[in-house]
């Protein structure tokens, strides 16, 4: 009830005409960010960050969460009507959207995305208000080895489900990510790593920066490598259609809703998977699976409904335990740290109403998500035929001004155009980006953590693994990890006594 | 077993890799260890970048017998098929993208007034890409669109971070 109070409190307190004009120009430069092939709701949150960071902290923080709710989302437009996901959280809503469409359905299709991720960030918003607060008071009890077992609990995961065919890439770009941390002073003695004398180097790698070049540059070069895309050319019929047709699945609305909020909490898998995983779940539970990749709406509702569950789930990790559970979060994180507040286990002690306000804003943002997603879907398809060449040169000045802006280092701008050429060849060679950065985040954790783990056991090991909430962090990435190798899943189900079932493995 | 595309760039990508990891192995050791400060050796600042480089080296060796058994060493790389790969027009689009970002980023943002830098880039982006897109230079009209999306975007990303977000560019 206190919740509740807390949470009626922050709405009110933002009911200004500023803040409603503030939500409703970031949520609708978020969808045209998704909308828009190329950019990314993480490079989409970076770069306003570096536009909002002289702001006051709650409002540059609810653009932040605006733009974020209004990209994911965004990105299904472009699944729908070019058939390419605007962000990679949209992958599976082209299956069945891009199929509706085609069949003159695209204004059925893109309400049915609509209320699905209206209702996802419904969902969301809820385990938000109620997770937060119980994970938060879970984690004071959290000391160097259960901050550190989390660290590699979220490499190890987040580079095995972003990289499903091939675990080891994923495992290697958080390494990678980790590595990369440990470049600049460290935190314990303040001894300058992998600097060589450079002043610029013993700063440390900047997260934003980073993340700017690998999801701005990166991406920017794979659009321009690739051939141009048409806007499907089909009748865009009526909305209230496909709401009505969306609302008669309720079951896998909510179903959908809480896979995706579960996959945002994971540290680092985020949207993409909450959108697979609600896909998956509602083809295995529906009657109907022969209609799933040719234009089913219960497709196209869970795999929408997922992806924006896992917005509000992806923040539960950043405020409780100052751990990102996509990179859009990382950012947010960043962002948080740069405004003064300090996300955490402390955050209920320290700063309770500023969960509250988080649980407003998203509430707010999924709000004009809504509203503006059925208002505008017609005006809306304009922006995709703002041709590539005209727009990515725009992004890119941004990309560098952005970088160039947080810190006034021409340092940032060549770590930008690293990290960018750096993750257009990761991702030729199939290397996932979100482990890379996750790992950026926890390598500082993980890094002090252990070192402080160790003193305190005084080099006795046994005791990162004994301690209850250790022994289930470092038991479930050992799950993970061994799930990952056919042998150990064949040596299983023949266990199960269901050897008959070998031919049928994903892999 | 013929190899795969991927096979081969699992081989070579897992080759730099494994060295790389044992760069990293080789300098965390290398890092000071602090004796005459009388520090706790568990706290050594070479002890977690020494982990992820011996990380690193075994998933790169893993990447690199797979890739090995599979036959990703043969890569066959050949003066016909370089010519045709050079040749694609994915290729060009991506090296002309490269070399333009990079001359901005790199060179002209930080020495050339961001006034003249800015739609300098964004014109000559334009104008390239257009140009490689359609076969041909762009006419006079797709000319002075370019130009004025260059401008007009240049002037209000310039005016929006110097005077509203009070950032002193560079380039003087």
């Amino acid at each position: 009830m206190d919740g509740l109070m807390s949470f009626l409190a922050s709405l009110s307190s933002m009911a200004t005409s500023w803040t409603i004009v503030d939500v409703i120009w970031a949520t609708l430069l978020g969808i045209i960010v998704g909308m828009l092939p190329g950019l990314t709701a993480t490079l989409g949150v970076a770069l306003m960050t570096t536009l909002t960071f002289n702001l006051e902290a709650d409002r540059a923080i609810l653009i932040l969460i605006s733009m974020y709710v209004g990209a994911i989302y965004g990105g299904s437009r472009s699944a729908i009507l070019l058939n390419i996901p605007g962000t990679p959280a949209n992958a599976a809503t082209a299956l069945d959207g891009y199929p509706l469409a085609r069949a003159g359905k695209a204004g059925s299709a893109m309400a049915i995305a609509t209320t699905g991720s209206f209702f996802g960030g419904m969902v969301g918003m809820l385990a938000l208000a109620i997770v937060a607060p119980l994970l938060a008071e879970v984690a004071l009890s959290f000391g160097s080895y259960e901050f550190f077992w989390l660290a590699v609990f979220g490499v190890l995961v987040a580079g095995q489900l972003t990289s499903l065919d091939d675990p080891i890439k994923g495992w290697i770009a958080g390494f990678l990510g980790l590595f990369v941390a440990m470049i600049g002073q460290e935190g314990i003695h303040g001894v300058p790593r992998f600097s060589y004398g450079s002043t610029d180097f013993a700063g440390g790698i900047g997260l934003l920066p980073a993340m700017v070049g690998a999801f701005g540059l990166a991406e920017i070069l794979t659009v321009m490598r690739q051939e141009g895309y048409e806007v499907v050319r089909s009748k865009v019929d009526s909305v209230w259609a496909g709401i009505r047709q969306a609302t008669r699945y309720k079951l896998t609305a909510i179903r959908s809703g809480l896979i995706g909020t579960f996959m945002g909490l994971v540290p680092g898998v985020g949207e993409d998977m909450g959108s697979w995983a609600s896909y998956a779940a509602a083809r295995q539970a529906s009657k109907n699976k022969s209609e799933f990749g040719k234009g089913s709406i219960e497709g196209l509702l869970a795999a929408e409904t997922g992806n924006n569950a896992a917005v509000p789930g992806a923040l539960i990790p950043v405020l409780t335990l100052a751990i990102p559970g996509s990179a859009p979060a990382a950012v947010l994180l960043s962002a948080m740290i740069i405004h003064g507040i300090r996300p955490g286990p402390l955050i209920m002690i320290e700063n309770p109403d500023f969960v509250y306000s988080v649980v407003a804003m998203v509430f707010l943002a999924t709000m004009a998500m809504a509203v503006l997603g059925l208002l505008l879907t017609r005006p809306l398809i304009t922006v995709l035929k703002v041709p590539r060449e005209r727009l990515m040169p725009i992004i890119f000045v941004l990309c560098t001004v952005g970088s160039f802006a947080i810190a006034s280092r021409t340092f940032d701008v060549g770590v930008m155009v690293f990290f960018g050429v750096f993750g257009f060849i990761l991702r030729e060679l199939k290397y996932p980006m979100a482990p890379l950065i996750l790992g950026i985040v926890l390598g500082d954790i993980l890094d002090k953590s252990l070192r402080r783990g160790l003193v305190l056991s005084d080099g006795n090991l046994t005791e990162f693994f004994v301690r209850p909430i250790s022994l289930v962090l470092w038991l479930s990435a050992l799950v993970f990890i061994l799930a990952t190798m056919p042998f150990v899943r064949r040596a299983v189900l023949r266990i199960l006594g269901k050897p008959g079932q070998k031919g049928t493995d994903p892999e | 077993m013929t190899p795969t595309p991927m096979d081969k760039k699992d081989f070579v990508s897992s080759l730099i890799l494994t060295v790389f990891g044992i760069g990293v192995m080789v300098e965390s050791a290398r890092l000071p260890r602090l004796e005459n400060q009388n520090i706790n050796p568990f706290t050594v600042p070479g002890l977690v970048p020494g982990i992820i480089g011996i990380l690193l080296v075994i998933c790169g060796l893993f990447i690199l017998i797979r890739s090995t058994l599979r036959g990703g060493w043969r890569l066959g790389i050949s003066t016909a098929g370089t010519a045709k790969w050079a040749k694609s027009s994915a290729v060009a689009r991506s090296i002309v993208t490269l070399v333009l970002t990079i001359s901005y980023a790199l060179v002209l943002f930080p020495l050339v007034p961001f006034w003249i830098a800015t739609p300098l880039f964004i014109f000559s982006f334009i104008v390239t890409t257009e140009a490689m897109a359609n076969g041909g230079w762009p006419k006079p009209r797709a000319l002075l669109t370019g130009l004025l999306v260059a401008v007009v975007a240049g002037g209000l990303i310039g005016y929006a971070f110097q005077e509203l977000f009070f950032v002193r560019l560079p380039g003087g």
